[in-house]
């Protein structure tokens, strides 16, 4: 039966191929749009679930929690470090991590910040750096493996103005893949930044640059870009949030700084409640997609069936039985499903691997191999969408018994 | 043995024929001639169980034909009769052997197939296309496809209707030599093929032909 029906399906190949590509574009597009939407939002989430608060300087409160939760967006600009070891000393306080952001290596964003920040990622490869030390480097795994670096290895990071920090690094340790942000981004101490901005001043001043760069630059040191931190209950943070946010603070050249401070997972739900829309609207396409490639779907396999008609006609005259005709054609048409299903599912993948390069620039990095039960749905509905038409057909052909006269 | 009483068919256009009682013998070759529309083919038609007759009683080795469900009528068709059909009733994008090969599906066992082809002058061709064969060669593959499954019954309607004089007569001689033994009923309306067969019926003076239903009074009077 699987033979025969194999050899049908040869013979009309073009109709099959019209049928399984059909198929293939309409699960495809849906499967992929359903789970991209839905591992950005709970990779955003699940980012800005961990910290209570964050602390930074005054401006846009989404700025803040992109840039410190997702390394995306510049930094709003600098707050002292006297704000850290103040936090340090809180007892509502559990953990303050600095986070200075200002360079980057081959694109990849590089932090300063404390080894408390990178307490929760399992190292791949070497050790973490450490604190007290210097010019040293814990690469994100998706850097280490595009820009082919080991442990070991020196490297050179760039100022955001493009160049090149004469400095080198040296790289001591590479995270394990977490898909997530963690895997795009360079982590160093919070004193690498410092000195090579200290270089870099100087540096700069050689070049005679401008005077609002050297500035910036002047700022870093001794400066953070935002404070992380978890307290010991939600009510704490609430109160700490309470305290900090429009505080002025003085560093030791007597400059002010008006703070900010923000309970990420507020900041990030508003920010999804916006994104949410564009995701239903993204759903509804794909609903839209699905229900008019079912119209094509059941078109093209009635078009086929009627085709058959003659065939069938001709099989059951030298007596095959509706019974064996039904399943011949039900296995047609379970084997184009199956194939199509299949390939909507791996080339939903394949597109996946696209479209984390292009989510990773939101901080975000999609896991290729993370099936969600309504993907299944989506699959196993597509499936049953190429066969019950058949099905349909065949028993109404069965009732008139197929036989022309 | 095959037996035809007070058989009527009536048709959609209102026209119907009468048959008269018939008898077919088991082993014999039968040949019914007659004019087109006289119900030749219909008769074949219902004895094979693809067209039910309105009246009477269609009696094969025993059994009621027109009384059978469609799956016995199914069953009996695949399991004792070889029908060969004036258009081959082949699939012209499958090969020769696949054509064979489709009785398979309903568990007939097609493994004489390359000897028959072989007795039948077509062994060569039997990975070829049907679209690719003449004539001749298909209606040999139809012959093969309905002997191979070794029928108690042959069912031949017109099997030289497409061929020429001389080729249909080497297929009928072909189809009386392979179906050595069982009962064939052929239709044709060459009558200088007669000789070959054991029997050879009139068919015009079974039905009287076909005729309206609306007069039928007129007719029996």
């Amino acid at each position: 039966m699987l033979k025969f029906s194999l050899k049908n399906m040869l013979i009309k190949k073009v109709q099959v191929i019209l049928i399984i590509f059909s198929i293939v574009i309409s699960a495809g597009v849906a499967v992929l749009a359903y789970n991209t939407a839905q591992q950005v939002s709970e990779g955003i989430t699940s980012t800005a679930g961990y910290y209570s608060a964050i602390i930074g300087p005054a401006g846009s409160k989404t700025q803040l929690a992109m840039n410190t939760m997702y390394f995306t967006d510049a930094p709003l600009g600098t707050i002292p470090f006297k704000v850290v070891s103040e936090l340090q000393q809180d007892t509502r306080v559990t953990e303050a991590i600095p986070f200075a952001m200002a360079d980057s290596y081959n694109g990849y964003a590089c932090v300063g910040t404390s080894s408390a920040f990178l307490a929760e990622k399992p190292l791949r490869e070497g050790e973490m750096f450490r604190d007290d030390a210097s010019l040293s480097v814990v690469l994100g795994y998706s850097v280490a493996k595009t820009c082919r670096v080991s442990v070991g290895d020196q490297i050179f990071t760039s100022h955001s103005a493009g160049e090149e920090h004469k400095t080198p690094l040296t790289v001591v340790g590479i995270l394990d893949q977490t898909h997530s942000v963690y895997d795009n981004v360079v982590f160093t101490q919070l004193k690498t930044i410092w000195d090579l901005h200290e270089d870099g001043h100087e540096h700069e001043e050689e070049e005679d640059h401008d005077e609002h760069e050297e500035h910036d630059h002047a700022e870093m040191n001794g400066m953070v870009c935002a404070v992380l931190v978890r307290t010991q209950n939600p009510s704490f943070a609430m109160t700490l949030v309470s305290d900090y946010d429009g505080r002025i603070e003085t560093d030791r050249d007597g400059d002010s700084f008006t703070l900010q401070a923000i309970e990420p997972m507020d900041t990030v739900r508003g920010v999804l409640e916006e994104a949410n829309n564009t995701k239903y609207i993204v759903f509804i396409l794909c609903a839209i997609i699905l229900v008019m490639n079912i119209i094509i779907i059941s078109i093209i396999t009635l078009l086929n069936m009627y085709h058959s008609a003659k065939e069938i006609s001709l099989m059951r005259l030298i007596g095959i039985g509706m019974r064996r005709i039904n399943l011949l054609y039900i296995i047609q048409n379970s084997i184009i499903g199956v194939v199509s299903v299949v390939l909507a599912f791996l080339i939903s993948r394949l597109c996946l691997t696209f479209m984390s390069d292009y989510v990773a620039t939101m901080g975000v990095v999609l896991n290729l191999t993370k099936v969600y039960p309504l993907e299944i749905v989506i699959l196993v509905a597509v499936f049953a969408i190429s066969v019950l038409p058949t099905v349909i057909c065949t028993t109404v052909m069965a009732r008139k018994d197929g036989i022309s006269d | 043995m095959i037996e035809i009483t007070g058989v009527t068919k009536q048709f959609k256009n209102e026209t119907a024929i009468d048959y008269s009682d018939l008898t077919f013998e088991d082993g014999k070759s039968y040949m019914l001639l007659g004019a087109s529309g006289c119900g030749k083919s219909t008769l074949l038609n219902m004895i094979a169980g693809v067209l039910p007759p309105e009246t009477g009683e269609i009696r094969i080795n025993g059994r009621v034909m027109n009384t059978m469900s469609q799956k016995e009528k199914d069953r009996f068709r695949i399991q004792k009769i070889g029908y060969i059909f004036q258009d081959f009733k082949l699939i012209p994008e499958m090969t020769v052997m696949d054509n064979i090969d489709i009785l398979r599906l309903e568990g007939v066992d097609t493994s004489g197939a390359a000897a028959l082809l072989e007795r039948l002058g077509i062994a060569s061709q039997k990975n070829k296309k049907i679209k690719h064969l003449s004539g001749g060669q298909k209606q040999r593959v139809a012959i093969a496809r309905a002997l191979v499954k070794k029928p108690e019954i042959i069912l031949a309607d017109e099997p030289t209707g497409n061929l020429n004089y001389a080729i249909g007569e080497q297929v009928i001689q072909e189809l009386l030599g392979v179906s050595e033994g069982k009962t064939l009923i052929a239709v044709t309306h060459d009558d200088r093929l007669a000789k070959y067969f054991d029997c050879v019926i009139d068919m015009n003076e079974v039905t009287g032909g076909r005729y309206d239903v609306e007069s039928a009074g007129e007719k029996h009077a």
